[in-house]
């Protein structure tokens, strides 16, 4: 759902997958590090072409696999929109409060922010009749209004090992069938879907953080609109500088940002809805 | 005298034909445990990136499928339609890129642990070596997928997934994405292109 998500993850895939071959800054070793374990490749290559066929029936047809896309001329654009205004607005924004807050303190507000989300993992677990970790959930919100200043730590999972269980409308509506449906990406939040754009609504609507319907639903913090702007620029700003510097690394990665954020957002959700 | 030579020179022969490092399947998670434990305390040391990095690919190298991994980016479909020169270049470009990605990333690590969740079977007889890293505020999910290499007998890790995003799989669809605007040499160009750049900024 969350645009950063996205970039902390092929962050990650990148860190994982790979091996660090630091002696590209001296080129000379670097080539020859290279050069020799490609001897190695090119042998092993011609000789196993024949047993590579149950390989792509993994990985499907690339034509097949593709992300439903419609609007890419729209999505592309607002990629582009996204990205201006992390380089201009956001990063620079996060990299100044990071300075000014310690890392400590943003973790914390983090886990307030996770902690006051409760009613959205709730529901969506019981929803997908994952009972246990609803309990766990329930759980995990007593222990931590009460053992974690109301939120602000998490000794459910540093204590006691309850982990958070993130579940949404989307991956709801996903754990019944509904397929993704077309590529959209957000302002600001970046990759989605039609179907995890809907779930996004349903979620906001019962959010503590978000002022719809605050009339009728008690626990609303946000009253009003211009206090939703307030708290979701806190919620931004928070987690992007949680992750400075991420961003970056993708965009110096991705052969071609745009398809890259796509097709890792859509099996990042498949894969959430899957478990 | 003579059979001493002979012997020497089959023992000889022997050692070069054994594959330096093989890998059994109960073996995966012990061995993917010491070597990703291997690399995190490399990370931690004070040392240049230049020595660090090489000691993190003599560790890893092994358990890697490159030829696999670089043939399974472009899908065989493209790897059947290019010529064996193109291959191999692309081959080479595509596992420096690999191993420039994670040098880039070096600099992120910060002491996050690594929880070891298993080696489970996966699709087609391959296995699956499950972690976890616990991150600042969330926790990832990263597989190491492993196959039965017959070149090698050994098992060989042939994509890394992390939080279900394959890299594999980004790699084919990008790749396919270029392809339609592009020929394979001029993506052949670009991958050359990006690798220069990065070594400046590193």
């Amino acid at each position: 759902m969350n645009a950063r998500k996205i970039f902390i993850i092929a962050m990650m895939l990148g860190y994982t997958n790979t091996f660090a071959d630091t002696a590209i800054e001296n080129n000379s070793t670097a080539t020859s590090i290279i050069s020799s374990s490609d001897v190695n490749t090119t042998n092993e290559i011609n000789t196993s072409i024949g047993n590579t066929a149950s390989f792509e029936e993994e990985f499907g047809d690339v034509n097949k696999t593709a992300v439903f896309d419609p609007f890419s001329g729209y999505n592309k654009f607002m990629t582009n929109v996204n990205d201006k205004f992390y380089k201009n607005i956001a990063d620079p924004i996060a990299t100044g409060y990071a300075k000014i807050l310690p890392e400590k303190a943003r973790i914390s507000v983090n886990n307030l922010i996770h902690h006051l989300r409760f009613p959205i993992r709730l529901a969506n677990n019981l929803l997908q009749f994952k009972i246990k970790n609803s309990a766990e959930e329930t759980g995990r919100f007593v222990v931590n209004t009460i053992f974690g200043l109301g939120g602000l730590f998490d000794p459910a999972k540093t204590d006691l090992g309850w982990e958070r269980h993130d579940e949404d409308l989307g991956q709801t509506l996903g754990f019944y069938g509904l397929p993704d449906g077309p590529y959209i990406v957000l302002p600001i939040l970046g990759s989605s879907n039609l179907r995890d754009t809907v779930g996004l609504v349903g979620d906001t609507y019962i959010s503590p953080l978000y002022s719809a319907d605050a009339d009728n639903i008690c626990y609303k913090i946000p009253q009003n609109t211009y206090q939703d702007v307030l708290i979701g620029s806190v919620e931004v700003i928070n987690k992007t500088s949680l992750h400075l510097g991420e961003y970056d690394l993708i965009k110096k990665d991705a052969l071609d940002l745009y398809s890259f954020l796509r097709d890792a957002y859509t099996q990042q959700r498949r894969q959430k809805i899957k478990e | 005298m003579k059979t001493n030579k002979l012997l020497k020179i089959f023992l000889i022969l022997a050692t070069i034909s054994i594959p330096s490092f093989a890998l059994r399947q109960n073996e995966i998670e012990p061995v993917m445990h010491s070597k990703i434990e291997k690399v995190l305390t490399v990370l931690k040391k004070k040392e240049s990136n230049t020595i660090r990095g090489q000691e993190i690919i003599r560790t890893l190298d092994p358990v890697f499928d490159y030829a696999l991994m670089a043939k399974l980016a472009l899908s065989s479909k493209t790897w059947d339609s290019i010529t064996s020169a193109q291959q191999k270049e692309f081959t080479r470009l595509f596992i420096a890129r690999l191993k420039q990605s994670y040098l880039d990333k070096l600099d992120l690590y910060n002491n996050q642990k690594v929880i070891y969740k298993g080696v489970k079977p996966y699709q087609k007889g391959r296995l699956q070596l499950q972690t976890e890293v616990i991150g600042k505020d969330e926790t990832y999910k990263i597989n190491y997928n492993f196959h039965n290499s017959k070149n090698s007998g050994n098992w060989l890790i042939y994509d890394v997934e992390l939080a279900g995003v394959s890299i594999i799989q980004t790699y084919r669809q990008q790749f396919a994405g270029l392809l339609k605007e592009k020929n394979f040499d001029e993506i052949l160009i670009q991958l050359r292109e990006k690798q220069p750049s990065k070594a400046k900024q590193s």
